[in-house]
């Protein structure tokens, strides 16, 4: 079970295959938009799911811990490196001559090592008692950035720098994915938090939350086929949440009465 | 792009992310007991009051820097630039401040009393007495209002900097607003993260730890200075 300040609640997947999957996922799906424009956001979009999933599932990990400040915090730290690093990703292959396939390599690079020095100071000197947030901070900084590319190469269709500036900076595309994205991470364990929080609900929430983070690029890009697609994938994700909770409500409800007399 | 010029958008990235820092401590935040009245503050946490503040600050700052005439070589126009965003940041704190505080009053019926002091240091007003049993104060008390005032003008100021440097750097207005953004976002938490939960101003104690705050934004605020800089030489 997990609640503030407690451990955490038994786990259906470890945090490390979750993690690893996811940034396959989005890597994968980050080179899909550079090189197959026609279906940037279908494959892109999808597979950008993968990095937000990821990351609700480390938020739920750290933030069960208890932070002190909230859960939203730990997701809007996340897009805060994942912005500079997905940013620094596009742009410095084009200032040392790199090639720009580099791109989504050298993000996750600059966010991993972005993360790590950001937890380190939020061990020493701010002095945080969590004993994972060293780790944390480099994944979610990880999949901040990841996200935030993949939505934005997903909507530009690429990542090269003369791509995605002009299609997903320069319009403030970019400022829906740090938002949408930030959701995707921070809601899902923000929302089922509680003493009888289960990683089935959460982790099926997060799924949902990224698939609506899709809908809303697929959308914003008028894209009609990834806006159904994403339609119907969010329906059926958001309907399984609400069976499970349902059916979580339920034991709670047919909790058998204190019996009157001893 | 030689040495010197990109010497003094870092020195201004590295100090705007010091100040963001220390504008958090000085906000009243008082999260969910705040919300229910048992404690002082503005009832949501940290992040989302510094954010608030500084995006209308930022916002305030871009808007001067895009006005006709206005040139970042400029020192004074740099003050301007700088002064506007701590203005807009002190409109929106002061404005969220002042509603809640009617709400406080007029709607939940309770006296504005600060737990962390006898005396309100700017008012002199005794605070004990008003204070219900097995709360820690209500509302926002004159130090309070104060205190936050002063740490949405630091924030707006804090946030503008960052602005203005990315400007220097080369960076678009858009890219450099998003950059700010994510910027801003890493400092006032990692300052959220070392007040860890409420905080009534700077005479609440844990004010003292301030600088343990400012310095790990110094220090990631002097490594994400690196990384722009990086970012600006393809430009």
């Amino acid at each position: 079970m997990s609640h503030g300040g407690g451990g955490h609640a038994a786990e259906l997947f470890p945090e490390d295959q979750v993690l690893a999957i996811g940034a396959v996922l989005s890597l994968i799906g980050i080179y899909v938009a550079q090189l197959f424009p026609s279906v940037s956001m279908l494959l892109g979009g999808l597979l950008a799911v993968g990095a937000c999933v990821a990351g609700a599932n480390t938020t739920r990990r750290v933030a069960a811990y208890g932070l002190g400040t909230g859960v939203p915090s730990i997701g809007m730290v996340s897009l805060g490196m994942g912005t500079i690093s997905a940013l620094a990703g596009v742009l410095i292959p084009a200032a040392f001559g790199i090639p720009v396939l580099v791109t989504p390599i050298l993000t996750a690079v600059i966010a991993v090592a972005v993360g790590f020095i950001v937890g380190k100071l939020t061990q020493n000197p701010v002095g945080m008692k969590v004993p994972i947030i060293v780790s944390s901070m480099t994944k979610l900084s990880l999949m901040g950035a990841l996200a935030i590319l993949g939505f934005c190469s997903a909507f530009a269709g690429g990542f090269s720098a003369d791509i995605i500036i002009n299609g997903a900076i320069s319009n403030g595309v970019i400022a829906l994915a740090f938002i949408a994205a930030g959701m995707a991470i921070l809601h899902p364990f923000n929302a089922c938090i509680g003493p009888d929080e289960s990683h089935k609900r959460t982790m099926t929430l997060a799924v949902a939350c990224g698939l609506i983070a899709w809908l809303v690029f697929s959308i914003a890009k008028l894209d009609i086929v990834s806006t159904a697609v994403a339609a119907i994938f969010w329906l059926y994700t958001f309907g399984t949440f609400v069976k499970i909770s349902l059916a979580d409500a339920c034991e709670v409800k047919y909790v058998p009465e204190l019996p009157k007399k001893e | 792009m030689d040495a010197t010029s990109f010497i003094l958008p870092l020195a201004e990235i590295t100090i705007a992310g010091a100040i963001i820092n220390a504008s958090v401590h000085f906000v009243p935040v008082g999260g969910a007991p705040a919300a229910m009245a048992t404690s002082t503050g503005v009832g949501t946490g940290t992040t989302q009051l510094a954010a608030g503040a500084g995006f209308t600050g930022l916002l305030a700052a871009a808007t001067m820097a895009s006005q006709a005439g206005v040139s970042l070589a400029n020192p004074v126009h740099m003050l301007l630039i700088m002064l506007s965003g701590a203005v807009g940041a002190m409109i929106m704190l002061g404005l969220t401040m002042l509603i809640g505080q009617i709400i406080y009053v007029y709607g939940i019926g309770i006296v504005p009393a600060a737990d962390k002091c006898e005396k309100d240091p700017i008012t002199g007003d005794i605070q004990k007495p008003y204070i219900t049993p097995g709360t820690t104060g209500h509302g926002i008390p004159t130090v309070c209002f104060v205190s936050g005032s002063i740490g949405a003008a630091l924030g707006g100021l804090g946030g503008a900097l960052a602005y203005i440097a990315l400007q220097q750097l080369g960076f678009a207005a858009a890219i450099a607003g998003v950059l700010a953004v994510g910027f801003f976002f890493m400092n006032a938490v990692l300052a959220s993260y070392n007040i860890g939960g409420t905080i009534e101003g700077f005479h609440d104690p844990k004010f003292k730890k301030m600088p343990n705050g400012v310095i790990a934004s110094f220090v990631s605020s002097l490594i994400a200075g690196a990384v722009l800089i990086g970012m600006a030489m393809g430009l």
